[in-house]
């Protein structure tokens, strides 16, 4: 690693920029014109959140507030939990711990950084990592790994059974820093009496590895708010998705990211909902005017992003899409699978429900949550088996009307890359024209994205599509 | 070892074939995971699928990513081509990533190429962890399996069947855990190639006759003195799935070098070991199996399996490690990494290559990276000899 890279933490430097930025629009529009000039830098990822609203000023209050979460726990006493994007965070809250989520952390570098976060990921191989696993934890890794953050008490992930390269990045920290570490598992199949059990049970040990780690008892009235403010936000949510639902969309291509984000940071925590409900207020707004969420309010095509969407400086993707005028149907980070959404209805076993009616229940309520988070619920069996990731993402297009399908991952995304190829083949017969970027989400020396960029015009143009 | 040789380097073998003549099926396995003693205890020959005479991956790649290890894509290569058509079955288990998903690629393949798919295919769900959830989870799987078994074949397993079983298949385990001790000694009698070709011969040659032919080469071994391992570095080969005699016998084509033992999923590691013969079978069996946490799929247990590596590098008196992984094989490229910075901390060398599983796929490469290391080490020893003793005062 370059040794300037190393006289200053991670999360301190980028915890300073995103609190700036969430201050950034305190001032009149004039204002805030006027200082884009000194962020040429930055301004192309601050510019077009804070141009969706007030939303978007929430959502970086939002960002600034989970790097100063982390900068500050250990002087509160607070013990930090190095976790993954598809770990529900909430039960983290409900036992006073502090997530550090490993893709949240190299995304945001990500974006916000011409630089990206191409130095930590390095160091990831300089220490061992293969440079063949995923970008997505190998980013922020690599700072931790090195020592540039803030110290990650203990571990724990949900990805083994479903992303070996995933559950790989923390059981290689674990070992390489000596860190305790607790990883559920995920059997193959969802939805019946023996898998609903295994999430369970392997749930119930994990609340005794934290309980141990942070010498806090899990408070079961604590989690009762928290997933009260969850069922208050899965129906937000679903609420926004049934916006998502008319043609044209008015929804802004980058609510979708800050759906899924919002959920990733703060799931069960205020901040969130208050994301979501002016996201909803805004969306509610411009469906009256029949107008696309667009900046030009004209829909061209429908894009469904089948897998993650992109990540790298400038939010490049994002403003791509409002350059051509591209709808964001969401991927699969965007959705919940709470048990009365209408997509769920025809994939049996696929959703979860709150109940707070007794500890058990409750307990039971965030196993199962979990166990449908993104990724881990929908790859985690064969891909064409019923409920899997073919019947979803054909629910998925066939809900929102959708004109097109755009598979999007990481070189390291070993479990989809093994099925990609016939996913998209289905997906074609069932007559949906599916593109696979051959790119890195979180990495643009894989691919530029000037190229990413060029073979996605080509998909459009070569399929008749626009 | 002819006969060893022939089923070592042969994906129809001539065990296997002789095997068909008799009417009596033969179903194929991706995992070390997945129990062989059920398939004997139901008159099927288990075979472990291996992807050895490959010449390209053409047919693997139309199904495959670009991203995926490549000994999958060989085992997908030999059933697009028709080589696997002796197979009434194949069981495909969620061992990584890479192998999980030859089942939906096998699935898919057998739409464009007909006949590939064997009539029974089943998904083994083996899990990631052996606390007792995990445990639960295994032996119902174990339970369903011997159910689907059941269902297809029209056959009856039972528990004094599979009991039979496990007898039958620890004399071989015994065999080989001799042979193993025989490869502890200062002067070793048997090349690595050799133990290697005879431990891959058991994954796929009737257990009947493969006890038998082991039993005739063990007393042969037990009678030779001649010792191969005189003024040779002694090496351990870990890492990836290799059932590749080419790999071991290129380490051993350096005259200065001998494998003493292997941490590999085809190796003796965990064949070495035996199964309880009394009690439940399908406790006995999850306890064997998923007990053991040998593969880096068992996430967390990397300090077992160091305390395991050393216990079997100080017993095999290793003087290096040689740690390989295929390409796109996270797990164990990134424990490598991890044994790596611990065996050199304990003054063992070890030597990193990743590589593509294939015949001879990079060898001269390796081959220049494995005289380079055994210089390495020769030169360590000789420092080791040359050193002035220490006087105290």
């Amino acid at each position: 690693m370059r040794p300037e890279i190393k006289e200053y933490n991670y999360d301190r430097i980028l915890g300073q920029t995103l609190s700036a930025a969430a201050r950034f629009p305190a001032g009149s529009d004039k204002e805030t014109e006027l200082t884009y000039r000194y962020i040429p830098y930055f301004k192309g990822v601050l510019k077009p959140l804070i141009d969706t609203g007030v939303p978007g000023k929430i959502f970086l209050e939002l960002l600034a507030l989970y790097y100063e979460n982390i900068l500050t726990a250990h002087a509160r006493g607070k013990k930090i939990c190095g976790t993954t994007f598809c770990y529900s965070p909430a039960i983290l809250y409900a036992m006073d711990i502090v997530p550090a989520t490993f893709e949240i952390l190299t995304a945001l570098g990500g974006m916000v950084w011409k630089r990206g976060m191409f130095d930590y990921m390095d160091f990831c191989c300089e220490v061992g990592m293969p440079e063949t696993s995923c970008s997505s934890q190998r980013g922020f890794l690599g700072a931790f790994l090195a020592g540039l953050c803030e110290e990650v008490d203990f571990l724990v992930c949900d990805s083994p059974g479903v992303c070996d390269t995933n559950a790989n990045a923390y059981a290689f920290s674990s070992a390489y820093l000596n860190k305790p570490f607790y990883q559920l598992n995920y059997p193959s199949s969802i939805g019946d009496e023996r898998s609903q059990k295994y999430h369970v049970d392997d749930y119930k040990e994990m609340i005794r590895f934290m309980e141990e780690q942070s010498g806090n008892r899990l408070d079961y009235d604590r989690l009762a708010e928290i997933l009260k403010e969850v069922d208050l936000q899965d129906h937000l949510t679903a609420d926004l998705e049934d916006l998502l639902m008319l043609v044209p969309s008015p929804l802004p291509p980058l609510y979708n990211l800050m759906i899924y984000a919002g959920r990733f940071c703060f799931s069960g925590q205020k901040i969130y909902t208050r994301v979501l409900e002016a996201m909803l207020k805004w969306a509610k707004n411009r469906a009256k005017t029949g107008l696309s969420g667009l900046r030009s309010g004209d829909e061209k095509l429908r894009i469904f992003t089948c897998y993650i969407d992109h990540y790298t400086v400038n939010l490049n993707f994002w403003n791509y899409l409002e350059d051509r005028n591209f709808g964001h149907l969401g991927c699969i980070l965007s959705r919940n699978f709470r048990d009365d959404n209408k997509y769920v209805k025809n994939l049996p076993g696929s959703a979860y429900g709150i109940d707070l009616s007794t500890k058990d229940a409750m307990l039971d309520s965030m196993a199962q949550l979990n166990a449908r988070m993104p990724m881990v619920r929908t790859i985690r069996g064969p891909y064409d088996k019923p409920g899997m990731w073919l019947d979803e993402s054909l629910e998925l297009v066939r809900f929102f009307q959708a004109d097109c399908v755009i598979y999007n991952g990481t070189p390291g995304c070993r479990n989809t890359w093994g099925m990609v190829k016939p996913f998209a083949r289905d997906m074609e017969k069932n007559g949906y024209p599916t593109h696979i970027m051959n790119d890195d989400a979180f990495d643009d020396r894989v691919e530029s994205w000037e190229a990413t960029k060029e073979r996605l015009d080509e998909f459009f143009q070569v399929r008749g599509l626009l | 070892m002819d006969i060893f040789y022939d089923a070592a380097t042969k994906v129809k073998c001539e065990s296997i074939l002789n095997w068909k003549k008799s009417g009596k099926p033969v179903v194929g396995y991706t995992c070390s995971y997945a129990p062989p003693e059920i398939f004997h205890a139901a008159g099927i020959l288990p075979v472990r699928l291996r992807g050895i005479e490959t010449d390209g991956t053409d047919i693997a790649d139309a199904y495959f990513g670009p991203f995926i290890c490549s000994f999958p894509k060989c085992i997908l290569q030999l059933a697009g081509k028709g080589m696997f058509d002796f197979l009434d079955g194949a069981v495909i288990t969620p061992g990584c990533d890479s192998m999980r998903r030859i089942d939906e690629c096998w699935r898919k393949a057998g739409e464009d190429h007909d006949g590939i798919v064997p009539p029974f295919f089943y998904y083994f769900d083996v899990p990631h962890k052996s606390e007792a959830h995990g445990m639960r989870w295994f032996k119902n799987e174990l339970k369903l399996m011997i159910k689907a078994i059941e269902t297809h074949f029209d056959v009856k397993i039972t528990h004094k069947g599979i009991l039979a079983a496990i007898k039958k298949f620890n004399i071989g385990r015994r065999m080989l855990k001799e042979i193993e001790t025989m490869r502890w000694a200062k002067d070793v009698v048997v090349s690595g190639t050799d133990v290697f070709t005879a431990t891959i011969a058991g994954a796929v040659m009737p257990r009947d006759e493969y006890n038998q032919h082991l039993k005739q080469w063990l007393s042969g071994l037990r009678r030779r003195k001649k010792s191969l391992s005189k003024n040779k570095i002694r090496l351990m080969l870990a890492g990836s799935a290799s059932d590749e005699i080419n790999l071991i016998r290129l380490l051993e084509e350096n005259t200065g070098a001998i494998v003493v033992a292997e941490n590999i999923c085809f190796g003796i590691r965990a064949e070495g070991n035996e199964i309880d013969e009394k009690g439940n079978p399908i406790d006995n069996l999850a306890k064997h199996y998923m007990d053991q946490s040998v593969c880096p799929r068992m996430y967390g247990k990397y300090k077992e399996r160091l305390t395991s590596i050393k216990e079997r590098i100080d017993r095999a008196r290793v003087d290096g490690v040689v740690m390989q992984n295929i390409r796109f094989c996270d797990l164990h490229g990134a424990e490598n990494s991890l044994y790596e910075r611990d065996l050199e901390a304990a003054g063992i060398p070890c030597l990193k290559l990743e590589r593509e599983y294939g015949p001879r796929a990079d060898s001269g490469r390796m081959k220049l990276r494995i005289n380079a290391f055994l210089e390495r080490i020769d030169a360590k020893s000789n420092q080791k000899s040359t050193e002035p003793l220490s006087v105290s005062a």
